[in-house]
């Protein structure tokens, strides 16, 4: 079923084609957040700017006319208010000139799916590691299936906290590779480390990392910055995969690019004989083509939502998003 | 060589004979996923705190293991026979227990880190707390109710009622403790968190 998705919820305005899972188009336009962070309105301006370009893009890159289209899908949330408007307006408004179904997707579950169907894991310990999140997920057992949050974070996503330093260092911060390029060839410095049982904390750790800024190499403090926050991640995940008795783990997430964090859960596997998978960097990435990869699931198992029922919802918790 | 009593995410423990009584070592394992400063760090802090925290807990008149020796990443302690009650069904009584020997804790000034049905063992009759290793010296009521969430998320309601009614029968700052978990339970990110 030829399905368009529509994803808006932060920095990236996306547009994704999907036909039988597999992708024909994944366009995007990407908001430069530079020193002043993503400020609500700007963004929202700038999707609304880009998002019929995009939409072109996509169509011609898939090679299909808009009236082929059979589903729509778009990210109801999590994610910024405004900017899931302008997507949420885009899909609504292709649905009823299409006179095509509509489904809301949770953003979450299109990163975490498109990973492990993709990396064929049937049943994996989840991390998911972007700016906005931070979670260990399991597919919960039974008919309706949702994921069960093993553990996450207590306050901040480890992006954020990552970009927030990178802010803070007088670094720019383009999408979240700033602190791993300038950590390069770093040297470790204590310190902050939160894990309760499969739950972690980031805020302690930034604060101590912005006030190191004075009299330390930014190099020194964005590796240990690094390898202390990784090393949170990796010992929780550890944690679950025993406690749940589990051989597979999935990545996935903006942060699930970074090479250092790959290479320590590889570690982590191989040590406990589990099979490890990535989603591809396409699709860690903030993109529209996950969005429509888990919508044309839920329309071909009959999930679908009236135009004037589609909303969003800033805090819609991954676990409780139906997955089929 | 020892023999590998069993294996968890951040130690191996070897059961031993010493001084003619059965011991437990448990051994944090280096992990090779971590830089060596930090591991070691973290290792010989993390030894260290458990080690005072269960001598602490043992002296507190709470149930838990009696601790024998200490090295700088291994500590020896009593073998304590019985089950973990993750790997049965949780009776109610049961469930009171657990919540009296955490009032006890609490009422010491510790607090666990992390308190699941995972590091309770039980005989049948009587429940001990093992695993101090996240525990810490703290009168923070914060502390005190995520260790009554951890094991709230592990429990049905049921258990979870009489838990918690035991619990408020026997800790002296029950009110606040209990009031400071509903407020943590409010905080946006976790009102829907749903049992796993």
């Amino acid at each position: 079923m030829l399905t368009l998705g529509v994803e808006s919820s932060a920095h990236t305005f996306g547009i994704g084609i999907v036909d039988d899972g597999k992708i024909l188009a994944n366009e995007k336009s990407m908001y430069k957040i530079g020193t002043t962070g993503m400020i609500p309105k700007k963004v929202a301006e700038f999707h609304v700017e880009n998002s019929a370009s995009v939409l072109e893009r996509a169509l011609a890159r898939a090679g299909v006319k808009a009236s082929e289209i059979g589903g729509i899908a778009y990210t109801r949330g999590p994610g910024i208010g405004s900017c899931l408007q302008v997507g949420q307006t885009v899909a609504k408004t292709l649905a009823q000139r299409l006179g095509i179904p509509i489904v809301p997707v949770n953003h979450g579950i299109g990163h975490i799916e498109i990973g492990r169907l993709q990396s064929g894991l049937k049943d994996p310990i989840v991390l998911y590691v972007s700016g906005g999140n931070s979670q260990i997920l399991k597919l919960s057992k039974g008919k309706k299936r949702h994921y069960n949050v093993l553990g996450e974070t207590f306050d901040i996503g480890i992006g954020n906290m990552l970009d927030n330093f990178a802010r803070g260092a007088g670094l720019d911060p383009a999408w979240g590779s700033t602190v791993e390029k300038a950590a390069m060839g770093g040297k470790y410095l204590p310190m902050p480390y939160t894990v309760k049982g499969m739950d972690f904390s980031f805020t302690g750790l930034l604060t101590h990392s912005i006030k190191q800024i004075k009299g330390h190499r930014i190099r020194d403090i964005c590796y240990s910055i690094q390898e202390t926050s990784f090393s949170m991640l990796c010992e929780a995940l550890e944690r679950a995969l025993l406690v749940s008795n589990s051989n597979e783990i999935c990545v996935c997430g903006g942060v699930a690019q970074n090479t250092r964090l790959k290479a320590m859960l590889s570690m982590i596997a191989q040590d406990h004989g589990a099979k490890i998978g990535y989603a591809a960097n396409e699709f860690n990435a903030d993109n529209g083509a996950m969005i429509a990869f888990v919508g044309e699931r839920m329309l071909l198992a009959g999930i679908h939502s009236k135009i004037i029922d589609c909303d969003i919802e800033q805090r819609y918790r991954i676990d409780q998003a139906m997955v089929v | 060589m020892l023999e590998k009593f069993s294996e968890g995410a951040e130690a191996v423990i070897y059961l031993a004979r010493l001084y003619g009584k059965d011991v437990l070592i448990k051994h944090r394992e280096p992990k090779r996923y971590r830089v060596r400063e930090l591991d070691e760090s973290i290792r010989i802090a993390r030894t260290k705190k458990e080690a005072k925290m269960t001598v602490k807990a043992h002296e507190s008149g709470a149930r838990v293991p009696q601790v024998v020796a200490v090295g700088s990443s291994a500590i020896y302690m009593e073998h304590l026979h019985g089950k973990l009650l993750k790997d049965i069904r949780i009776t109610k009584d049961a469930a009171r227990l657990v919540g009296k020997q955490l009032a006890i804790l609490h009422n010491s000034g510790i607090v666990h880190g992390d308190f699941t049905p995972a590091n309770i063992i039980t005989d049948g009759k009587k429940v001990y707390v093992i695993d101090f290793g996240l525990s810490e010296p703290s009168s923070a009521s914060e502390e005190r109710a995520l260790d009554l969430l951890l094991m709230k998320r592990q429990m049905t309601k049921a258990l979870y009622s009489a838990f918690a009614s035991s619990y408020s029968r026997n800790a002296k700052s029950s009110k606040e403790t209990l009031s400071r978990l509903e407020a943590i339970e409010e905080r946006g990110r976790y009102q829907t968190r749903t049992l796993a």
